[in-house]
């Protein structure tokens, strides 16, 4: 999903309603102009925004390609295409007491080829997984205009190479998502939030630790630094929630007698470790509110600069700690080491930022982590090192995208660190 | 088959690299290695290695590149699809003694193995801990995490908790090109493309993994075990679709006909009723307060769709019994026959009582006895054809029955693996899955790690291995003799 406002260009988006549609606009392109194709699904701008300026380009739009192909519902899989809202998606599932159990900001737009494209994933990230546990078959169009296929609709395959682990991600710098099918998980009976404070993040990195032999069963571990707590706890309306202090939110999911017995033994578990307040949130309407408003967190459009750190779960407080003080308000999936990261205000100049953002990669890379700029002023994107350090890695990355993309035409400049040395290769320019 | 002069080259450079100890040149030890679980194709390599450090990869894989010579990675050589036919000859690395678990990190949920660590290992390694690997293939006590990490192995317990490519977080990899690269990582996320997704299923095409770090995933709290009764395949096959639908994921929804009933109560004297047309090894696992509730409503279902009789497993080295029922189903069917091809074909979960039935049509139609022992929860299918190995008319039968049983699955809008790999065994069917299209996009992706195609040609897809190459022919070409 990218950024809207990052998308200028002097032509009228083109909106394909059928696959046969896609290909051919996407054909004629590559037959004629090549001009780069700039993917645009809700235009939710969930992640990186890294598109450049670029008049030429053609802006594509994937919403009108919004059909359910297939829901067998007995299989608990469902087969739709890429422009199908995350909210329509949903609707469709609840009838039915199923889900795609991925937490997705703004998702009366975005789409679901949008979160594919850019990984989306949230606080049940820690007891589902992420995109890549629930795609299990991908149809997309790649810049030629010719349609591809891999996985099927069954949830166990393993004919082929797994492309759609490789779309996962890849930002439309691969191919254009067309349909993708997904597995299922019912919905639980029951979801409830214990809402924890602690004097300190050390405090709670103390209980985490203890956490991982719980007798309970948490599908999320999130951490808030007191910044990131008074957002949430505003944009939730739940006023009676203490902000103050770092915050420990745990989620659990059930039978209703699973989620009370959890919470009940949870609460137990964390008296040791004195919190300031232990709130169990088991009201509905409340409980929602919450979620979404943590969900909803990354993707404050305000921020100036927004982060994504990863690292492994024993060092996330402990970044979290150093980048506290910068100023920052910070959100962490603590169980699975992903923090993420916006300044509310500054920094407004790119100096500035670049210090900032350069000691906390550093402290990330003491942890074998890294830091990835999610959000940051159009203008810096050229300069600012958006991914971190290069790994050996890449030069594998560069190679696909230079096999399926080879004049760079999808989302250029979306993964600009290793695009290009890839197109110097190509021009016949040792990188 | 390479020239007796490039043939002592090698082996004068291999013997400098892993040692006298690492390598086999003698035509009685390299017939060991001329297949796998696949018994039907076979072609001797031309030398066996047994490197023990990443290091020493990287100098065969030099030479092997170098020389022009063909190599392919070898586990435990259980898998059964022929992914390690040394197609064309050439070196076979096994990485058998590449088996340390070199670190356990509770804290993080994460253990490190090298590729030869057999997956029953790290899961000994781990009990106590409160933490298991959750991947279980039925042949854990001997498959390695390499292989399982090539083919993406499932097993019983992958209904619940996914396959291995959803527990493995990074790779390092010795790429054909002779270089080490690592991929994904213990921190989740790394940025840029899911090299290591990509790479695990890959089948040994894109070279040789040499560490594998999986994710750590917590014990469950309680499970209980039981075994539904049946009185045939069919009535086992709607519970089945019942569970499914109901919105009950059990952890584990195993199948068993009343042929492997037979064989595994001849080996175990486990107490299965002989005369049911079929059992389900149902599992639930989770948190005490609910897991009661959960069989309740299974056990209910069960008896909504024909049971004719629930068990419990009481204690748990029952349970354990049962579960080793089920995972040697495989060896009791020698019992039962002196040979046999264990099928690997995938349906909707809704479908199986119609490709069910059509097996056991196929069974009459082709005079043969089939029995069936599967993933049911996932719509795994796995019919054992048994044969005698000395009666040709018996082999082509069993060829053309599985052929007609793989293509009933796509049919039924399925696949025809699951769990074990296209190896060479099913490649003739990779154009009737995926059009010309999706296969010059898949060997694309192919040339990225595997431009000369040398690291295991001839495997996954069509086409031999890279552009220009020719196909390699295959002494004996198995399955496809009945295409
Ligand atoms: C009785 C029995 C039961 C089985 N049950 C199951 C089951 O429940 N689920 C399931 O999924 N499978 C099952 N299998 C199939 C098989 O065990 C799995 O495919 C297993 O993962 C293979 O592991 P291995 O170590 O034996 O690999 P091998 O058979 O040695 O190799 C398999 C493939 O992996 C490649 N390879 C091996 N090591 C590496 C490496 N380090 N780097 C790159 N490539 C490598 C090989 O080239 C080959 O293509 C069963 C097999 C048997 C015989």
């Amino acid at each position: 999903m990218v950024n809207c406002y990052n998308m200028t260009s002097t032509s009228q988006p083109i909106r394909p309603t059928s696959s046969a549609e896609l290909q051919k606009q996407i054909r004629e392109n590559y037959v004629g102009s090549r001009r780069p194709i700039h993917i645009r699904g809700g235009g939710t701008g969930a992640s990186a925004g890294y598109l450049q300026d670029d008049p030429s380009a053609i802006v594509l739009t994937t919403t009108g390609l919004s059909r359910v192909i297939d829901y067998p519902k007995d299989d608990m899989t469902i087969t739709i295409e890429a422009g199908l809202t995350i909210a329509e998606l949903t609707g469709t599932l609840v009838r039915h007491r199923q889900q795609l159990p991925i937490d997705v900001p703004v998702p009366e737009q975005a789409t679901i080829g949008g979160v594919v494209a850019a990984n989306i994933s949230g606080s049940r990230r820690f007891g589902y997984g992420t995109m890549r546990d629930y795609l299990i078959g991908i149809i997309a169009v790649d810049v030629q205009g010719q349609q591809f296929s891999a996985g099927g609709r069954v949830v166990k395959n393993v004919a082929g190479y797994d492309l759609c682990k490789l779309m996962i991600g890849s930002l439309g710098t691969l191919a254009v998502i067309s349909q993708v099918t997904l597995k299922l998980k019912p919905v639980s009976e029951s979801t409830g939030i214990l809402w924890a404070t602690f004097e300190t993040l050390d405090d709670i990195d103390v209980v985490l630790e203890t956490l991982l032999l719980s007798s309970a069963r948490p599908v999320a571990l999130d951490v808030l630094n007191a910044r990131a707590a008074q957002t949430i706890v505003t944009g939730a309306e739940l006023k009676q929630l203490p902000t103050e202090q770092p915050v420990l939110a745990i989620t659990v999911d059930g039978l209703s007698a699973e989620v009370d017995w959890q919470l009940e033994s949870l609460r137990k578990e964390l008296a040791v470790f004195m919190p300031t307040v232990c709130l169990p949130i088991v009201n509905d309407d409340q409980r929602q509110k919450l979620q979404s408003a943590i969900t909803q967190f990354s993707q404050q459009q305000s921020a100036v600069l927004a982060l994504k750190a990863n690292l492994p779960p024993s060092a996330t407080l402990d970044w979290m700690a150093y980048a506290d003080e910068e100023g920052l308000a910070l959100l962490s999936h603590a169980g699975n080491g992903i923090v993420k990261g916006r300044f509310p205000v500054e920094p407004t100049e790119y100096s500035r930022a670049i210090e900032i953002l350069g000691r906390l990669r550093a402290k990330a890379r003491q942890y074998r982590g890294n830091v990835v700029v999610d959000t940051c002023p159009h203008t810096w994107r050229q300069k600012l090192p958006m991914f971190g350090d290069p790994e050996p890695s890449w030069s594998l990355m560069r190679k696909i995208k230079q096999q399926l993309d080879p004049d760079d035409l999808l989302n250029r400049g979306m993964f600009n660190e290793f695009r290009l040395p890839a197109l110097r290769n190509s021009d016949g320019v040792t990188s | 088959m390479v020239s007796a002069e490039k043939q002592r080259e090698l082996i004068r450079r291999f013997r400098a690299i892993v040692g006298e100890d690492g390598i086999l040149t003698q035509p009685e030890d390299l017939a060991v290695y001329e297949c796998d679980g696949y018994v039907i194709e076979k072609k001797t390599p031309d030398v066996v290695l047994f490197p023990t450090e990443r290091d020493q990869i990287v100098a065969i894989v030099q030479a092997c590149r170098e020389l022009e010579v063909p190599y392919i990675p070898r586990g435990a050589g259980t898998s059964l699809a022929g992914g390690c036919l040394p197609v064309g000859g050439g070196v076979v690395i096994a990485l058998t003694r590449m088996r340390k678990i070199l670190e356990v990190n509770l804290r993080n949920r994460y253990a490190i193995v090298e590729p030869g660590c057999v997956n029953v290992h790290l899961t000994q390694h781990l009990a106590g801990s409160g933490f298991h690997y959750a991947p279980d293939p039925s042949s854990q006590g001997a498959c390695t995490l390499g292989g399982n990490v090539a083919t993406n192995s499932g097993g019983p317990h992958t209904l619940k908790y996914g396959v291995t490519v959803n527990h493995v977080l990074g790779l390092e990899v010795v790429l054909p090109n002779g270089s080490v690269v690592e991929l994904g990582g213990v921190a989740e996320d790394a940025p840029g493309y899911d090299l290591t997704g990509l790479f695990v299923g890959s089948e040994g095409t894109f070279g040789i993994c040499t560490k594998v770090m999986v994710r750590l995933t917590r014990d469950p709290a309680a499970c209980r075990t039981m075994l539904g009764v049946f009185e045939n395949v069919q009535d086992a096959t709607h519970c089945i679709s019942g569970i499914i639908s109901a919105g009950i994921v059990p952890a584990a929804l195993e199948m068993m006909d009343q042929g492997i009933v037979e064989a595994l109560e001849a080996a175990f004297q486990f107490g299965f009723p002989l005369d049911a047309g079929a059992v389900l090894l149902i599992e639930v696992d989770g948190l005490e307060a609910a897991v009661d509730s959960e069989a309740q409503h299974i056990i209910e279902i069960c008896n909504a769709r024909g049971a004719r009789e629930m068990r419990w497993a009481e204690t748990a080295a029952e349970r354990q019994l049962l579960w080793k029922c089920r995972k040697q189903a495989f060896g009791a069917i020698g019992r039962l026959s002196s040979s046999f091809c264990t099928q690997d074909g995938v349906v909707p979960r809704t479908k199986l009582p119609e490709i069910l039935n059509f097996i056991s049509e196929c069974e009459k139609r082709h005079q043969l006895r089939i029995v069936n022992v599967f993933h049911a929860g996932d719509g795994n299918i796995h019919p054992i054809l048994l044969f005698d190995e000395r009666d040709e008319t018996q082999i082509q039968h069993v060829l053309a029955a599985s052929h007609e049983i793989l293509q009933k699955c796509l049919d039924l809008g399925g696949s025809v693996t699951g769990e074990h790999g296209i190896g060479v065994e099913k490649l003739d069917f990779m154009p009737r899955l995926f059009s010309e299209t999706d296969l010059a996009i898949m060997s694309d992706i192919r040339k990225v790690f595997n431009p000369d195609g040398l690291c295991s040609p001839n495997k996954m897809l069509p086409t031999a291995g890279a552009c220009g190459m020719e196909e390699i022919p295959r002494d004996h070409p198995g399955r496809r003799a009945a295409l």
